[in-house]
């Protein structure tokens, strides 16, 4: 049973339906940041506080390495060979860039609040 | 070669009765625009609506019913859909066996039927008691006729608690009798029998309905996920844990049958074959089988029940279920050609869900490979075309073995395994299809609801 793009699409929306309001809230108030802190540092600045989060998102994707399994009602003895591993490994990733992503906007607004 | 066989069989068998076609087409269904060449059953909505003042009924708002009614509406332009159901909750059914087993809260499984309801779509609340096919009417259980060009019948299925003497839906949760079979409640009901009987120990009754039930793997996942609570408890020696099966096997599917034959005894999970349950006796903790060597007593302290299944007694009573053979002995389940979806005597009805006679297919996963073929051949009906689509038999069943844990079974009426995702492996436990059972699954079983996939 094959998904299309679109039903792929459709089911992740499914997915977050109830988180929608908090998403597109987080969404709408990084933007704004983004957008502020672009205007008072220049696309180089911003770019450049993105390094200044690189940590946070590290951090993120190990304890995506560590607690995933737990997260999801499992444990590491579950996972059953590469593709399980991966599985994780990518959802850690995923969960490393989100956390990043959502953080990169305000730091950058406080480091040009801060110069 | 068999599939082909099928295959020419089902176009031989679909066209449209050209005395029936005349009839709808005098019956002032003048379709306007066609516009369906080219439609995936994979593929979102065709760019362009059919024009039709079509009377639609759809009978049974469930999985099936609710995926029909956005497809057809937004299919259809002009066409007058009405829905009929009483129920107005919704009930997600393949998470009662984790509610049952203490991984969801019941409130998981719950939902309303308005909020899938199309806007265009009447919705007639009440049950359909009478199916009048030669006159093309359906008779609710609050006398009103209602009058289809078209009728879409998906009521799913009755679970017969009184096929088994003694046994009721009340005693669900009471004297070790669990039930994932019935709602949320009693699922819920079930877990503290459960709970219990992985702490305390004694002797654990796994039954199985004979023939046709909604998700068969449902029973096996329960009598899985008990042993892995009570090895997490440390108390698996204080279990006795028997899996009494009807049949001489454990599941229709081949490779899996032989994985669970091997797998159960290796987690000290006994089996007896051709365990039919007939009786219970609630206050003594005893269960009555009916076998080849006549009826066996069993003691126990807690009690899987599945009961048998049968179609709902206004379908399995009228001319649209099956007259004779195997699925009129099973389940008077409604007669359908397995492939078109399509009534063979009444060509103006289709069926979908739990309660068509297929050979295999009593799942949402089927429901979701049903409903398309569903719609396109009614579509192609309505345009007086031959029916091109083709259900496959497709099921699937995320086969848990262990929190944590399980195999993407998935088959078609060969019963061969037809992997939707060629990376994981349908004989192997893993864990990423246990994440799609627990989280996604829900996601994918509402985006079929509203007709998306
Ligand atoms: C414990 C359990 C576990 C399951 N696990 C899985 C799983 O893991 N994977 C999977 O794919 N599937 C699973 N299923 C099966 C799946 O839920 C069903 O196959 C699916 O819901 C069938 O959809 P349906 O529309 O045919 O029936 P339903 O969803 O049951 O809906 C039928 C509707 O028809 C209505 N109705 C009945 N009679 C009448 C009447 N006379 N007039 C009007 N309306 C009527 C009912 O009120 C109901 O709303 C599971 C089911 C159960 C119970």
């Amino acid at each position: 049973m094959a998904f299309s793009i679109f039903g792929i699409f459709a089911v992740l929306l499914e997915f977050i339906r109830p988180l929608l309001p908090l998403i597109l809230a987080v969404v709408i108030i990084d933007l704004v940041l983004l957008l502020l802190a672009l205007r008072n540092n220049g696309l180089a600045g911003t770019l450049a506080a993105l390094k200044r989060v690189l940590p946070v998102g590290l951090v993120v994707f190990m304890l995506g390495l560590l607690f995933g399994p737990w997260l999801t009602g499992a444990g590491h003895g579950n996972l059953a060979g590469i593709l399980d591993w991966l599985s994780l490994f990518g959802a850690a990733v995923g969960l490393g860039v989100l956390a990043l992503l959502v953080v990169w906007p305000p730091v950058a607004l406080l480091r040009s609040k801060n110069a | 070669m068999k599939r082909r066989n099928d295959r020419q069989a089902f176009l031989a068998e679909s066209t449209v009765d050209p005395g029936r076609r005349r009839l709808l087409k005098a019956a002032g269904l003048g379709i306007g625009s066609l516009g369906l060449a080219g439609t995936g059953l994979m593929t979102s909505t065709p760019a362009r609506a059919v024009k039709t003042n079509a009377r639609i009924v759809i009978v049974g708002a469930g999985a099936a019913g609710l995926a029909a009614a956005n497809r057809l509406s937004s299919r259809l332009d002009g066409a007058r859909i009405t829905l009929i159901d009483r129920r107005e909750r919704h009930l997600y059914q393949p998470g009662l066996t984790l509610v049952a087993t203490g991984l969801w809260k019941p409130g998981q499984t719950i939902d309303e039927n308005k909020r899938y309801v199309p806007r265009n779509v009447e919705w007639i609340h009440a049950s359909v008691s009478e199916f009048e096919p030669d006159a093309n009417q359906v008779v609710t259980d609050t006398g009103q006729r209602v009058d289809y060009d078209y009728l879409v019948v998906t009521t799913g299925l009755h679970v017969d608690f009184d096929a088994i003497e003694g046994m009721s839906p009340e005693l669900i949760g009471r004297e070790g009798i669990g039930c994932v079979y019935d709602n949320p409640e009693h699922a819920n009901r079930t877990w503290e029998m459960i709970d219990r009987y992985t702490t305390e120990g004694g002797v654990g009754l796994f039954t199985r309905g004979p023939g046709g039930i909604k998700c068969a793997g449902a029973p096996l996942k329960v009598a899985m996920l008990t042993e892995d609570l009570a090895q997490r408890h440390g108390n698996r020696d204080r279990l006795e844990m028997i899996y009494n099966s009807p049949s001489a096997g454990l599941f229709s599917q081949p490779d899996m049958d032989q994985f669970l034959k091997e797998e159960f005894p290796r987690r000290d999970i006994d089996i007896n074959w051709h365990h039919r349950l007939v009786g219970i006796e609630p206050e003594q903790h005893r269960a009555t089988f009916d076998t080849p060597e006549g009826e066996v007593r069993l003691d126990y302290d807690f009690i899987h029940v599945v009961p048998p299944m049968r179609a709902p007694d206004a379908l399995g009573n009228s001319p649209l279920a099956w007259q004779e053979g195997g699925f009129a002995d099973d389940g008077n389940w409604m007669e359908v050609d397995r492939h078109s979806m399509q009534h063979p005597r009444y060509p103006n009805v289709f069926g979908a869900g739990d309660c068509v006679g297929t050979p295999i297919g009593k799942t949402a996963a089927s429901v979701k490979a049903q409903v398309p073929v569903v719609v396109d051949n009614l579509v192609s009906v309505m345009a007086g075309r031959q029916l091109t689509a083709s259900y496959d038999g497709y099921t699937s069943c995320p086969l848990i073995t262990s929190r944590g844990q399980a195999i993407l079974v998935e088959f078609d009426y060969n019963l061969d395994m037809v992997p939707s995702f060629p990376f994981i492996s349908p004989y192997r436990e893993h864990w990423v299809p246990w994440i799609m059972k627990d989280k996604f699954l829900k996601a994918a079983y509402n985006a079929m609801l509203r007709g998306r996939v």
